[in-house]
């Protein structure tokens, strides 16, 4: 394995940004946070990924010059949720076969509330034609269907998924960078209003400004001190069934297998999981895919395993408590935090002796749910 | 007011789809030729009581709903439909709705 994430970095994230703060400048402080983060100089840099959805009407060669960055490695993705993951595995591949020695991953949205509504109802073409004239709700009203369709077919009540969002915030407590770090009982997730049935205010990702970046290097390249974190395996899957399923199974679902044998470890080796969050539905569907729900039953998983807090999830408080900042940063938030985890770096919200994390994207909601996901195993390189 | 929805049929195997598609997922067949689809049981609904962005949303209804041919399309419900029910399908430009049959 000669490919290792070395260095993280992140814009302070706000939900409403202030005037001359835009999409580049949160890119940019994030990217000036991983660079030193990863202790290395711009010049360092020959390769970039980026994925906004405000980046617009420039693009990733644009991003370069105006970081002024000379690169033999370019990438630009449009996978929403999953366009992190999607990045780290192209990222892995560069600089392992030689293609840049050291590739920078970043990602960052700064729409603002009335900006995201326009996303959501132009998010692609059937959206245009069906969804939006509708007044869907955006994501919200999509995956207010799923929700109905997940406490059917498994039983949940909607106490269940306040269970994600309460633990969620605790881990938020220790997060300095979460928009949301005051504690949320189970009382408050109950009264909240509801958004579109059955959701209510804390199962729906509060949107925020900001960027995320990771640095992609050979293990060597890490800091003096600090151990690199690998990728054990990664997989990923687009339009896994033609949106004609029931949504409750991700694109996961058709490599979960192949992930944990090529990574050489199960589900139940994984000391902290970072599951794309952008609602707590879809984390249960993504940790029922990955095979760490037994039995799938998904209530029991809910108020035993996160609800007891025996399980580490989401640790930095996930998109739902820190915000998200855009799909693309968001899955990227999740990635970092697993390196802070396995680096021995979260603080006060260490994982003792994290060895091993999974971590995962999911997104692109074409009409009736999403239709890309990836993920990936990651590793403390001792 | 367009009575029915409409699909795309698979000239080759005959499936149904919506939306609209280019190749056949079914068969990778290229033609289609276009049918219409009246009728749907609901299967799950919402309310959408806030809209990003918007301060005078007035809530609104929509749904899951699986077709008499067999697709699960999403409409907005013109009555207080619930899960269960059969409805009638109809289109106002290319947004598909739905209302309890009369």
């Amino acid at each position: 394995m000669n490919a290792a994430i070395i260095g993280v970095g992140q814009s302070a994230y706000t939900r409403r940004p202030e005037p001359g703060q835009t999409t580049h400048t949160f890119i940019r402080d994030a990217v000036v946070a991983a660079l030193r983060d990863a202790e290395l100089d711009a010049r360092d840099i020959q390769g970039m990924a980026v994925a906004s959805f405000s980046l617009a009407p420039d693009a990733a060669v644009d991003l370069a010059w105006k970081l002024g960055l000379s690169l033999r490695w370019l990438l630009q993705d449009t996978n929403g949720g999953s366009s992190a993951m999607n990045m780290l595995g192209h990222a892995l591949r560069g600089v392992e076969t030689g293609a840049a020695s050291a590739i920078l991953v970043v990602g960052g949205d700064a729409t603002g509330l009335g900006g995201y509504a326009k996303v959501a109802a132009n998010f692609n073409i059937v959206t245009q034609l069906h969804l939006a004239p509708l007044g869907h709700g955006g994501p919200n009203g999509v995956y207010a269907l799923v929700t109905s369709r997940q406490m059917k077919k498994y039983g949940l009540e909607k106490s269940d998924y306040g269970q994600l969002a309460v633990a969620q915030r605790a881990w938020a407590a220790h997060n300095p960078y979460a928009v949301y770090r005051m504690p949320l009982t189970m009382e408050e997730y109950l009264a909240a209003p509801l958004v579109a049935d059955p959701l209510s205010r804390y199962d729906c990702v509060p949107v925020v400004a900001g960027a995320q970046a990771i640095i992609v290097a050979h293990p060597d390249r890490s800091p003096r001190g600090r151990t690199p974190v690998r990728v054990r395996a990664h997989r990923a899957s687009f339009n896994h069934d033609n949106q004609e399923g029931d949504g409750l199974q991700t694109g996961i679902s058709t490599f979960a297998g192949e992930l944990w044998q090529a990574a050489g470890v199960g589900p139940q080796d994984i000391d902290v999981a970072s599951i794309y969050d952008d609602y707590p539905t879809m984390v249960l569907a993504q940790l029922n895919d990955l095979g760490m729900v037994p039995g799938s039953d998904l209530a029991r998983f809910a108020r035993r395993d996160v609800g007891e807090r025996r399980f580490p999830l989401n640790t930095w408080g996930g998109m739902l408590s820190a915000g998200q900042p855009g799909g693309p940063a968001g899955g990227l938030n999740g990635i970092s935090e697993a390196v802070l985890q396995l680096q021995h770096r979260a603080g006060a919200r260490q994982v003792k002796d994290a060895r091993l994390a999974v971590a995962t994207g999911y997104g692109m909601t074409m009409y009736r749910y999403g239709g890309t996901a990836a993920a990936a195993v990651l590793e403390r390189m001792e | 007011m367009t009575e029915g929805i409409g699909i795309w049929r698979c000239v080759k195997c005959r499936a149904g789809f919506f939306p609209q598609r280019l190749l056949c997922p079914r068969c990778h067949g290229d033609e289609f030729e276009p049918d219409r689809v009246h009728e749907a049981v609901v299967e799950e609904i919402s309310t959408i009581r806030h809209m990003l962005g918007q301060t005078d949303w007035q809530p609104r209804r929509i749904a899951s709903v699986r077709t008499s041919d067999g697709q699960r399309i999403t409409v907005g419900l013109a009555d207080d439909s619930e899960p269960g029910a059969a409805i009638e399908l109809f289109e106002e430009g290319t947004a598909p709705f739905g209302k309890a049959k009369s």
